[in-house]
């Protein structure tokens, strides 16, 4: 009986993940290798050509994409980790308010959130409409619809990713360390960054992991702040469009294996860059 | 330079992160009470609560907030219990097959929403299944399980056997050692997976748009009616989940505040702090 | 060991989020129990407020019909209290036959609307839906496919006595076997002129440098093709591949310029009434209800070259639910006191004969008030300047284009350029 212990307690929900995800993934790789049409049927073909087609016709999204992620990772970091910091050091008894009230706008739907910003970014809004009636800003400017503020939707979204798993590590990290460093003629700076910062690094880890890895295959921001404009779309408002409109599901399905391989690639090999035991968070 | 400046400064920093992260949500707040003429919310038209009054008699507005609450709350508890039976078997027993079962876990978190959903709506037109309700439900625990198994499975590692074998040394069995000590230590964990679910289920859009035919869920249903702009309805549905949540957080802290910080018993609470 | 690190970060923070000091599974349940009440209740209280209000809602709306529309499309009224819907026609249609309407604005691109369709089509499955308004190629696409039941005219007597000429026998289905015209309109060119700063008469003042990133686009392919191909003197029910192919690398080079803000779908319309964009190709009728409604100052125009005419259809998908009673719902819309008070409101070309006529006269009846309402001139000058736009005149007739009949293979091709310009 204790030897079936451990299936018994996998049964459940690992039947459960390979009917609803393993199986219709699998099915979705051969439909990848598959040609034909919607309504005529498609037929496996073993057509592996596919993937160097795909690749090569949207290496260009990939990168884009990849790049906005990396843009927002680096962007939610530089904003939530002073963010934590402050929370955790100064926050005192106030510490456990101050985070929720930080975490307290995420409980909106992020469809009314970013919908709501588009409308403050808006050309002639709240926002930017003040600054050019006070001159401050040359009438022909937007802001919408650009590669920044496609990023900066995708910052503000992913920010609580970041700034959880952040201040839980930083909150953690025995003050004592940092006065015995300062004790021994660290200057403050050099107490930072010789000693708290190294001890938080498992926060930034997982906070840059769960950032990006969403972040890459995200099409909502592209689609809504960015209005679809050619030059901001990313690989995932193709996949949508070759999957839902054109119909092309082994163009889509390949785009999307290649976006998986590409994404657990890279957190390989952040993985053997931070060292593999602080990636099981 | 010194320390006068740099203390205002990080403080400083924080307050104005404060007003960007809540800038939507004062517009929303705002703009609830707009009385537009047009299907435009975009220009100050008139103040007025009627906004939320008229709510309650549309049901097309309430019937997709109360299915994205039962589907998240369904699908919370499924997943936390799944999830939890995968990371217990995970972190304590040995067993082959370990290398593929993390992969199962970890690679749907890893695939864009999109597909997981694409391939979900593929399982259900071969099997001639309709769409709705319980399609989205399924979809949702599945991808539950895997941030829960995730959530729990670190905190289970830091376990201490230790307790576990002085209970079974009392001549507790394993069901009995299990209940009475495994599970409330680990519990704090498994509720912290469970809210991560909740959240998880209930603001989700794209998986769901491919497995939800017909049924509306409530961000479903927002990204419908804002097509032509934000009505009024939609951002005062947001306001009262704000306030919602804002009344609960406020409520725990006050209760805990007042409860004090009793030491409770020592060794049975939170593992390694 | 109890390694700090490898707890999960989330999780602990949650655990902070929850409760700072220690606390055993009692003691939480006694909190959380509390918390828990007050928050069911509280999310709860909508749902029961819900119920109350509209004891049957859920019940009945298991039998109404399913109809998928797209938005802008029908006549709203904000300030009643749904009974049982907020559109006064829709409710006017309960109200005579006792069938129940579910009405769905969920279509915003006729190649999307189709993709949702085509799989259960496909494997003989019901969509769900009972009544759906396509666009003309879409009928043509599945009533070829036997997509689509077949419309029996004997349970369609207005549809007979009241269908305008122009209105039925189309390219996209000669004998209205599978559809009947629902509204029509024609795409063209909607600008600010106050953003302009002037007139706009052809496509390719859309693609005028002065307006760079604040012109817009079109998502849909046959719309945006159709008017590129047209200013290069192409008819598009002719084109070829290699005119396509011409019309693509047009669309190409303004791309390289970043002329266009984006290719939108049905939401170029916030965009243009909030100014975002000065310039857009848009549809007549939403630019007639953004004039009224939203944004006065924009006007509309049919490009020199051509604009593209187009309308869209009520059908009934193949294994609807009710069948009998889509036939009863198409049938009511080509009466023409439910048809005139549509076209009051969403100023689309109408299918029904002596619409136009209704409208002048509830204009001279505004004006002269009467049976207990006050003379109404603004609704009258409403109603005076509508009036000639809803059937479409013989100058607008002449100056726009069908779609081409695509083949499957055509389609794909086409959809193919497009993606590219579409920045795939």
């Amino acid at each position: 009986m204790r030897r079936l212990t451990p299936y018994l307690l996998l049964l459940p929900g690992g039947a459960w993940l390979l009917v609803f995800f393993a199986i219709p993934m699998g099915f979705m790789l051969t439909q990848s290798l598959a040609q034909g049409t919607v309504d005529t049927g498609f037929n496996l073909t073993w057509n592996f050509g596919i993937y160097p087609d795909v690749i090569g016709q949207y290496w260009e999204l990939f990168v884009r994409s990849a790049g906005y992620a990396l843009a927002t990772t680096v962007l939610t970091l530089l904003i939530g980790y002073p963010m934590a910091y402050t929370i955790a050091f100064h926050g005192g008894r106030l510490k456990n308010a101050l985070l929720l009230i930080v975490v307290l706008p995420f409980f909106v739907s992020f469809v009314i959130r970013t919908l709501n910003w588009r409308m403050i970014l808006s050309d002639n809004g709240i926002l930017f409409g003040t600054l050019k009636h006070l001159g401050i800003l040359d009438p022909t400017f937007h802001f919408l619809a650009t590669p920044a503020s496609v990023i900066f939707g995708l910052t503000y979204n992913f920010l609580p990713f970041m700034i959880l798993p952040l201040y839980v590590a930083i909150e953690k990290i025995d003050r004592r360390l940092i006065e015995a460093a300062t004790d021994l003629f660290a200057s403050r700076r050099q107490a930072f960054w010789r000693v708290t910062f190294p001890l938080s690094v498992p926060g930034v880890v997982a906070g840059s992991l769960l950032t990006f890895i969403p972040a890459v295959g995200d099409f909502i921001n592209a689609q809504i702040i960015g209005a679809a404009n050619p030059q901001v779309i990313m690989i995932g408002n193709i996949i949508q469009f070759k999957y839902l409109i054109r119909n092309d599901y082994p163009a889509a399905a390949a785009l999307a294996f290649v976006l998986v391989a590409g994404v657990l690639l890279l957190v390989a090999i952040y993985g053997r860059a931070v060292g593999t035991e602080r990636l099981t968070s | 330079m010194g320390r006068g400046l740099s203390r205002l400064l990080l403080p400083g920093f924080t307050a104005l992160v404060v007003v960007f992260l809540f800038a939507p949500i004062a517009v929303m707040i705002a703009f609830s009470f707009n009385n537009p003429l047009g299907r435009q919310n975009i220009t100050w038209q008139g103040f007025t609560f009627d906004n939320y009054f008229s709510l309650w008699s549309r049901p097309d507005i309430t019937d997709p907030m109360v299915t994205s609450l039962t589907i998240a709350v369904l699908s919370t508890i499924v997943a936390t219990i799944f999830g939890t039976m995968i990371a217990l078997a995970l972190s304590r027993y040995e067993f082959r097959g370990r290398g593929p079962m993390n992969l199962l876990i970890f690679v749907p978190m890893t695939a864009p929403e999109v597909i997981l959903g694409a391939s979900m709506l593929t399982l259900w037109i071969s099997l001639g299944t309709a769409r709705g309700f319980f399609t989205i439900l399924i979809a949702h625990i599945m991808f539950n399980i895997s941030f829960v198994v995730v959530t729990l499975r670190a905190r289970l590692a830091g376990l201490n056997k230790s307790l576990e074998e002085a209970g079974m040394d009392l001549y507790a069995n394993e069901r009995t050692t299990f209940r009475k000590i495994t599970l409330p230590i680990i519990f704090p964990g498994i509720l912290a997976a469970a809210l991560l679910a909740f959240a998880l289920s209930i603001d989700d859009y794209v998986i769901t748009s491919f497995n939800a035919g017909h049924t509306l869920t409530f961000p479903l249903w927002v990204f419908g009616v804002s097509r032509l702009g934000i009505p009024p309805e939609v951002n005062v549905l947001g306001t009262l989940v704000f306030l919602i949540a804002f009344a609960f957080i406020a409520i725990q802290y006050w209760a805990q505040r007042r409860a004090g910080r009793t030491a409770e018993a020592g060794p049975v609470t939170m593992v390694g702090r | 060991m109890s390694d700090p690190e490898s707890r999960s970060q989330i999780e602990l923070a949650i655990d902070q989020l929850m409760r700072r000091d220690r606390i055993t599974r009692r003691s939480f349940m006694r909190r959380a129990g509390r918390g828990s009440l007050a928050l069911g209740a509280a999310l709860s209280l909508p749902s029961l407020l819900a119920a109350c209000a509209s004891p049957g809602s859920s019940a009945a709306a298991k039998k109404a019909l399913e109809w998928a529309n797209w938005p802008a499309y029908i006549d709203i009224d904000e300030t009643i209290t749904p009974s049982p819907t907020k559109y006064p026609t829709i409710n006017a249609f309960v109200a005579q036959t006792g069938i129940n309407v579910d009405y769905k604005e969920v279509i915003q691109d006729n190649a999307d609307f189709l993709g949702t369709l085509r799989q259960d089509l496909a494997a003989g499955n019901p969509t769900g839906w009972d009544v759906i308004s396509p666009g003309g190629w879409v009928v043509e696409r599945m009533g070829r496919l036997g997509y689509l039941e077949e419309i029996d005219h004997s349970k369609l007597a207005n549809w007979t006595a009241n269908c305008t000429d122009y209105a039925k026998g189309l390219w996209f289905d000669p004998d209205n076997k599978y559809s009947v015209w629902w509204q029509g309109g024609i795409t063209g060119i909607g600008y600010d002129p106050n953003l302009t700063k002037r007139e706009i008469t052809t496509f390719d003042d859309l693609l005028d440098p002065a307006f760079k990133d604040r012109a817009g686009g079109f998502s849909d392919m046959r719309d945006m093709f159709g008017l590129t191909l047209l200013s290069l003197g192409v008819k598009p029910e002719n084109a070829t591949i290699a005119d396509v192919t011409k019309a693509q690398k047009k669309l190409l080079e303004a791309n390289g310029r970043q002329q266009f803000r984006g290719y939108y779908d049905n939401t170029y319309y916030d965009s243009l009434a909030n100014g975002d964009l000065a310039i857009c190709v848009a549809w007549s009728g939403d630019v007639s209800q953004m004039q009224l409604y939203d944004n006065p100052n924009v006007k509309f125009v049919i490009p020199d070259a051509g604009g593209m005419r187009w309308n869209d259809n009520l059908a009934i998908p193949k294994k609807a639910a009710q069948i009998d009673n889509a036939h009863k719902l198409l049938n009511y819309w080509y009466d023409p006191v439910p048809a005139t008070a549509l076209s009051e409101y969403i100023g689309y070309f109408t299918p029904v004969k002596g619409v136009s006529e209704k409208i002048q006269a509830d204009a001279v009846a505004a004006r002269a008030g009467g049976g207990g309402a006050s003379p109404d001139p603004a609704t009258a000058d409403l109603y005076d300047t509508l009036a000639p736009t809803v059937v479409p005149t013989a100058d607008q007739i002449a100056g726009t284009y069908p779609d081409k009949q695509l083949s499957e293979a055509e389609e794909a091709q086409w959809n193919d350029l497009f993606l590219a310009v579409l920045g795939g």
